[in-house]
C-alpha cells in the first residue's frame, strides 16, 4: 500500500520520454534560433575586440609591416593616452556636446509634443514636417549646413533681414562657436526623435488621472507637474538616455563639416580617434583610446540600461493594472 | 465668454509656435532642394538667391549621369559613379536589412514565446547598438583586410546585419507580443511544426509590422557613414561616401552638384520614413511606448 503511494507520488518528478523529447526539441529550437547571432558574435565581433586588445598593448604603425610583429609595450600606451591633454579635451568636448544636444533635443521635442498632444486641425501636416530632419542622411545635413552657414550665407542674410540688425557670426570658422554650431545641427537633426517618442508617450497617458485632478480643482500647472510629468517619466528617461548615447557617438556631421577644426574646436572623441588612426596612422594609440572610450561607454550604457529597465518595469506594472481595471 | 477667448488665444499661440519650428525644420531642406536647381552662378551668390531663376536640371544631369553640356563649370568628375553607388547602397542596405529583419523576427518569436533571451540579455543585446562604432572600426578594418572582406559588399552587409539586429529583435518583438497565443496553439494542435508556425502563421500576421521594421532599419543602414567610410575603398562605395568624396576631390564649392546628389540620397529616405511614420515611435522606444 505504502509502496504504491510512494511510486505514484514519484511519477510526476520523472518526466515521460515524450516530455523529455519535447524538451530536447525545444532546446534544439532555441539554439537554432540563436545560431546566427552567436556566429556573428564569434566570427565578427570577438576577433575585432581581441585585435583591439592586442593593439592596445603592442606598439604598431602601418610602416612596421605585418601587425603580428608589433612590439609588446605593456601599459605604456595607456599612460601616453591618459596623459595626453588633447584626449582629455576630447572627452570634455564629447560630454559637453552630448549633454547640450540631449537637453536641446529634449526641450524642443517636448515643447512640440506637448503642443500637439491633442488632435487639432493640421496636426498631420505639422507631424510630417517635424519628422523630416530625422529622415535626412547625417552627411547631407553636414553639407547642407555648409551651404547655409558661411558668413554671407542665407541663414545670416535671412536673420539680418528679419531682425534688421547686421547678424554675421562665423558659424563654422570661429573656434568659440563651432562646437555649439554642430550642437545646433544635432538638435535640428534629432529633435524629431525626442518629439516622436514623447508624443507617443503623451498620447499613451491615461486620461482618468488628469480628469480626476481637474475635477478636484487642480490648476493646469499642477496637473502638468504632479500628474502628467510623473506619468511620462519613463518615456522622458528613454528620450534623454538614447539621445545622449547617440550624441556621444556622433561622427558624420562633425567630421564631414569640420574634421575637428577650426583648430581642435570640434574635436570630439570619435573625431580624435579617427584622426589618430587614419591620419596620423597611430593604430595602437587609436586602439587604446577606443578601448578607454568603450569602457567609459559600457559604464554609461550599463547605468542607462539599469535606469531604463527600472522605468520599463514600472511602466509594465502600470499597463498591467490598467488592463486589469479596464 | 472669457474662457472661449482664452482658448482661442492658446490655439493661435500653438499655431505660431508650431509654424515657427516648422520653418526651422524645413528651411535647410528647402535650401538643399532649391540649390540643386540653381545654375552655378547662384550657388554662392551675394545676396543669396532663394529661388533658382531660371531653374535648371544641369546639376542632376551632371552628377547622376555625367552629362557635361555645361563644360565651363569643369566639375564633372568622371571617376565617380553615383549610379553604381546607388546600386551598391541599395544592395548593401537592402540585404543587411532583410537579413536582420528575418533573423530578428525569428529571434523575437523565440524571446516572446520561449524566452530564449532573458530580459537582461535583451538589454545586453542593445549594447551592440549603443557602443559607438568608432571604437571598433580600426581593428575591424584590419580583420577584414586579413579576410579579404575590405572593400566588399559582404563585409559591410555583415557588420550592418550585426549592428541592426538589436533594433530588429526589439521592434518585431513588440509586434509579436500583440499576437494572441491561441492561434499558435491551434496550429500546434493541428500538427504544424514550430518553424511552420513561425513562417506560416505568426509572421504573416505581423506583415505590416515587418514592413515597418524593414523600412525603419533601412533608414539606419542607408544613411550609415563611418563604417562605410572605413570599409569601402574603390570597388564599393555607398551613397553617403560618394557625397563626401564630391567634397574632397574638387576645387572650390560645388554646392549645386552636392545638393543634386544630396536630394537623390535623401528623398527616397523621406518617402520611406513618411510611409512608416506611425511606427517610428515603436522602433525607437524598445517596448517603452505602446499604442
Amino acid at each position: 500500500m505504502s509502496v504504491a503511494a510512494v511510486s505514484a507520488a514519484s511519477i510526476p518528478s520523472q518526466p515521460s520520454p515524450r516530455e523529455l523529447s519535447r524538451r530536447r526539441a525545444i532546446k534544439r529550437f532555441r539554439w537554432s534560433i540563436l545560431a546566427p547571432l552567436i556566429l556573428l558574435l564569434a566570427f565578427v565581433l570577438m576577433p575585432v575586440l581581441f585585435l583591439q586588445l592586442y593593439f592596445s598593448f603592442h606598439q604598431w604603425t602601418v610602416y612596421l609591416g605585418s601587425w603580428s610583429d608589433a612590439e609588446y609595450v605593456g601599459l605604456d600606451l595607456f599612460l601616453e593616452v591618459l596623459t595626453d591633454p588633447r584626449f582629455g579635451w576630447a572627452v570634455v568636448r564629447s560630454l559637453a556636446f552630448a549633454t547640450g544636444s540631449t537637453i536641446g533635443c529634449f526641450l524642443v521635442g517636448f515643447a512640440l509634443a506637448y503642443l500637439m498632444r491633442r488632435p487639432f486641425r493640421g496636426q498631420a501636416f505639422y507631424y510630417t514636417i517635424f519628422i523630416l530632419p530625422m529622415l535626412t542622411v547625417p552627411v547631407v545635413v553636414a553639407y547642407t549646413a555648409e551651404m547655409l552657414l558661411y558668413q554671407s550665407g542665407p541663414l545670416n542674410d535671412l536673420i539680418s533681414r528679419i531682425t534688421g540688425i547686421d547678424f554675421k557670426p562665423m558659424w563654422l570658422t570661429d573656434p568659440n562657436i563651432a562646437l555649439p554650431t554642430v550642437m545646433l545641427l544635432e538638435i535640428w537633426n534629432w529633435a524629431p526623435f525626442s518629439f516622436i517618442i514623447l508624443l507617443a508617450g503623451l498620447a499613451a497617458i491615461p486620461s482618468e488621472p488628469i480628469e480626476a485632478a481637474e475635477i478636484l480643482g487642480a490648476s493646469r500647472w499642477r496637473v502638468f507637474w504632479e500628474v502628467e510629468l510623473p506619468l511620462l517619466r519613463p518615456v522622458i528617461f528613454l528620450a534623454l538616455v538614447l539621445r545622449f548615447l547617440e550624441a556621444m557617438a556622433e561622427f558624420p556631421k562633425t567630421w564631414a563639416l569640420l574634421q575637428g577644426g577650426p583648430g581642435t574646436a570640434t574635436e570630439t572623441l570619435p573625431v580624435y580617434i579617427f584622426l589618430t588612426t587614419w591620419q596620423y596612422f597611430e593604430i595602437s594609440k587609436g586602439a587604446v583610446m577606443s578601448y578607454l572610450v568603450m569602457l567609459l561607454m559600457i559604464v554609461i550604457v550599463l547605468f542607462a540600461i539599469r535606469l531604463l529597465r527600472r522605468e520599463k518595469q514600472a511602466l509594465d506594472t502600470m499597463y498591467a493594472r490598467q488592463k486589469a481595471a479596464g | 465668454m472669457r474662457k472661449s477667448r482664452r482658448r482661442r488665444l492658446t490655439a493661435i499661440m500653438r499655431y505660431v509656435l508650431l509654424t515657427a519650428w516648422a520653418i526651422v525644420a524645413f528651411f535647410p531642406i528647402f535650401w538643399m532642394i532649391s540649390t540643386s536647381f540653381k545654375p552655378d552662378t547662384q550657388w554662392f551668390a551675394w545676396p543669396p538667391v532663394y529661388f533658382p531663376h531660371p531653374p535648371t536640371l544641369s546639376n542632376y544631369l551632371n552628377v547622376w549621369f555625367g552629362a557635361e553640356e555645361y563644360a565651363a563649370t569643369q566639375y564633372a568628375i568622371s571617376s565617380q559613379k553615383p549610379l553604381i553607388s546607388l546600386l551598391n547602397s541599395t544592395i548593401i542596405a537592402g540585404t543587411a536589412t532583410l537579413l536582420s529583419v528575418l533573423f530578428g523576427a525569428v529571434m523575437a518569436y523565440g524571446v516572446s514565446r520561449y524566452r530564449i533571451l532573458s530580459e537582461t540579455r535583451m538589454f545586453q543585446l542593445l549594447m551592440l547598438r549603443m557602443i559607438p562604432p568608432i571604437v571598433i572600426v580600426a581593428p575591424l578594418s584590419l580583420y577584414y583586410s586579413t579576410l579579404g572582406l575590405l572593400d566588399s559588399m559582404t563585409g559591410l552587409i555583415l557588420i550592418y546585419f550585426l549592428t541592426s539586429l538589436p533594433y530588429a529583435v526589439w521592434m518585431t518583438k513588440s509586434f509579436i507580443d500583440e499576437v494572441p497565443r491561441e492561434i499558435e496553439q491551434a496550429a500546434e494542435i493541428l500538427g504544424a511544426s514550430r518553424w511552420r508556425t513561425i513562417f506560416e502563421i505568426v509572421l504573416p500576421l505581423i506583415r505590416s509590422g515587418l514592413v515597418a521594421t524593414f523600412l525603419f532599419i533601412l533608414i539606419l543602414t542607408w544613411s550609415e557613414y563611418l563604417l562605410a567610410l572605413i570599409i569601402t575603398k574603390t570597388q564599393v562605395t555607398t551613397l553617403p561616401i560618394e557625397l563626401s568624396k564630391y567634397q574632397g576631390s574638387t576645387e572650390g564649392r560645388v554646392y549645386g552638384r552636392q545638393a543634386a546628389l544630396a536630394v537623390g540620397i535623401t528623398i527616397p529616405l523621406m518617402i520611406v520614413g513618411l510611409i512608416i511614420r506611425k511606427h517610428l515611435a515603436r522602433g525607437f522606444s524598445f517596448g517603452m511606448v505602446r499604442r
